[in-house]
């Protein structure tokens, strides 16, 4: 079967200081659909910069990224804004909703991107959808300031969830939440494998990365597997 | 095409949004913006006003654009030649210039030459009943009387010089002729009757009695002489065509022609053929007016434009501290698949709009104002009255917006698209 991604030895270098230092170093990784993945390690380990050369912000210096087995590693940032749209979704720490828009607005953000055109009945729907897979659709028309910091991720899943991606990908999505919220996060984060979707979560949260299906460790570069107990 | 349209759509959307999100923002900005783009409005609407008033009153002095004026001096044969070409013709009408005297016989009338009543030219003639006239010699006694130029004509003239009626009415030409003609003053001319109250009886060169006129109408015809015009059937009782070129009064002769029409071809044709000597010109009051304006609206735009660049240097800066006040807003909506093209877009958007927003402002304010104006001023300058605010000058002030969105968003569209998508990822 074909792996829904697969690194190999990706290479990041950080240019730019005194000296360059090697953030990432041969990186091996399959993800493969509905399956999810945690990556822990420390501060300054290399996790959001992984994280960002599996969301196509970021390109390797080395290695081959393969997307259903098409090989992304050199997209021209056209393509990969497309990408990013049609394929990945994100959840980040900070849950990055605007303001000055309501919930529905927010995860509506995700389909006025300039990647196709949905009339507004259609949009309205696929927006409820998503708020009603993560729980919340009864908060549509809040804005971000009326709501907890768990219905304010939630959103952010919605977010992330609306386009129905192939891949999630969550930094700390739990790292600005108490246990219960985050774990009510993680809930709807894995919710989404049951449908064929893969999850990459980076967390520091030993607990939320062993109700993922597999843990992977990253220390000073170096991607390595470990068992969940 | 589908994507573009999708990404336009999603641009305004946006766009509209943001400025709904940041109304005070969008408030300085229109403000920065307002005046100078009302100073476009304002010397737009200015200019097509001036435009259109000095038309107007080159039109009434000399003839509507395009028309060519054949001009004579009056001989019986040229005259006779005149009349016959444009008889019942719609396409153009020959002007006689009499001298004429009304009020007291055997007296030398108030303005000697038909002089305007606030001068005096000296000189002019004297008309002895139905007799010669002479020159008006220091031994006539002076007395009520007005001397006037006539103008008779063949056919309306008002197609080809647009009079303005000031009161009573205009000369109908589809009557039958009246036995005592009907005359329509001049402005000069209304000022002469009303300040001296003359006999109404009318001495001209050449008739075969005095006449007695009726008074219908007053026009603005742009003289400073004062004028009657009469319709030439009703004068030719009177005065039969074989006199109009008296000897002693002489008088000069004008045909209007249309554009286009064959009549000037055929009667230069016949008047050269009898020798007479004519000047032809064609009126040229657009050409005219546009070199005695060019120089005046190219000031006046310059300095509207360099208002309109202070307005521009303010929502630049307004936009760029916007940007950067949405780094990560925008570093967002790039992780989520925006492409950069669309995120300059979605500022272009929002300075777009507000140039546009700020365009209908100075648009509305202007009409405003020129209403008022017109409502205020239009008694003592005509040229206000019922003043309809050029559809010109709305065009250059949504011109103005525009390119002051343009060149005001540009650069902070740039800064947008460049924002790195990492942003995300390192807050």
């Amino acid at each position: 079967m074909t792996a829904l991604i697969e690194l190999t030895g990706i290479t990041k270098v950080l240019k730019g200081q005194q000296q360059p230092r090697t953030i990432l170093s041969g990186v091996d990784l399959a993800v493969q659909p509905g399956e999810s993945v945690a990556i822990v390690g420390r501060s300054g380990s290399g996790k959001s910069t992984l994280l960002s050369i599996l969301g196509l912000f970021d390109r390797p210096d080395e290695g081959s990224y393969l997307l259903d087995g098409r090989d992304i590693s050199r997209l021209p940032e056209r393509k990969a804004a497309k990408l990013r749209s049609s394929h990945f979704g994100f959840v980040f720490q900070r849950f990055f909703l605007l303001k000055h828009l309501t919930a529905a607005q927010n995860v509506s953000m995700a389909l006025v991107n300039g990647q196709g055109w949905l009339p507004r009945r259609a949009r309205r729907a696929r927006v409820l959808q998503a708020l009603e897979q993560v729980g919340i659709a009864h908060l549509a028309k809040n804005r971000p300031a009326r709501m907890s910091g768990g219905e304010q991720q939630r959103v952010a899943i919605a977010r992330a969830l609306v386009r129905e991606p192939k891949v999630l990908l969550a930094d700390e999505p739990t790292g600005a939440l108490d246990t219960e919220t985050g774990t009510a996060v993680i809930d709807a984060l894995l919710s989404a494998t049951t449908r064929g979707c893969g999850l990459v979560l980076v967390t520091h949260d030993r607990d939320h990365a062993a109700r993922m299906g597999r843990t992977l460790d990253l220390v000073d570069g170096v991607l390595t597997q470990r068992v969940n107990a | 095409m589908r994507r573009l349209s999708g990404r336009f759509r999603s641009a305004l959307i946006i766009g509209l949004q943001g400025i709904r999100a940041r109304k005070t923002r969008t408030l300085l900005s229109m403000v920065s913006l307002f005046l100078g783009v009302l100073a476009v409005v304002v010397v737009q609407a200015g200019a097509s006003i001036a435009d259109k008033a000095l038309l107007s009153d080159i039109e009434l002095t000399s003839a509507v654009d395009g028309t060519t004026i054949i001009g004579m001096s009056m001989q019986p044969k040229a005259t006779a030649v005149v009349l016959d070409t444009v008889h019942d013709r719609p396409d153009a009408v020959a002007m006689l210039g009499l001298a004429a005297i009304i009020g007291e016989p055997n007296v030398a009338p108030v303005n000697p030459g038909a002089s305007p009543f606030d001068e005096n030219w000296g000189g002019g003639m004297v008309c002895y009943g139905n007799g010669p006239c002479e020159p008006a010699a220091a031994t006539a006694p002076p007395g009520q009387a007005v001397e006037v130029r006539l103008t008779a004509m063949t056919a309306d003239v008002r197609p080809f010089r647009p009079l303005r009626p000031k009161a009573g009415q205009w000369l109908e030409f589809a009557t039958m002729p009246s036995m005592a003609p009907r005359l329509v003053v001049n402005l000069e001319a209304a000022k002469g009757f009303e300040r001296y109250k003359v006999p109404a009886e009318m001495r001209i060169g050449g008739a075969t009695t005095n006449i007695t006129p009726q008074f219908v109408g007053v026009v603005d015809d742009g003289d400073m002489q004062p004028r009657a015009y009469v319709r030439l059937d009703e004068l030719n009782t009177w005065l039969p065509s074989a006199n109009l070129a008296d000897p002693n009064t002489g008088g000069e002769m004008q045909v209007l022609v249309s554009q286009g029409s064959p009549v000037q071809q055929v009667l230069t044709a016949k008047l050269k053929g009898i020798g007479a000597e004519t000047w032809i010109e064609t009126v040229d009051a657009k050409k005219q007016m546009e070199s005695e304006l060019k120089l005046l609206r190219l000031v006046f735009l310059a300095m509207a434009g360099l208002v309109l660049l202070i307005g521009v240097a303010g929502i630049l800066n307004v936009g760029l501290a916007t940007v950067g006040e949405r780094v990560e807003e925008f570093a967002l909506r790039r992780a989520v698949g925006t492409p950069r093209m669309l995120l300059a877009g979605i500022v272009l958007a929002e300075t777009l709009l507000t140039g546009l927003f700020t365009a209908a402002v100075a648009i509305g304010v202007s009409a405003a104002g020129l209403k008022a104006v017109s409502v205020l001023l239009g008694d003592s300058e005509p040229f206000l009255q019922d003043m309809q605010f050029p559809w010109e000058a709305g065009i250059a002030g949504i011109i103005a917006g525009l390119v002051a969105g343009v060149l005001g968003g540009f650069v902070p569209a740039l800064r947008a698209a460049g924002i790195p998508i990492a942003t995300v990822m390192r807050a």
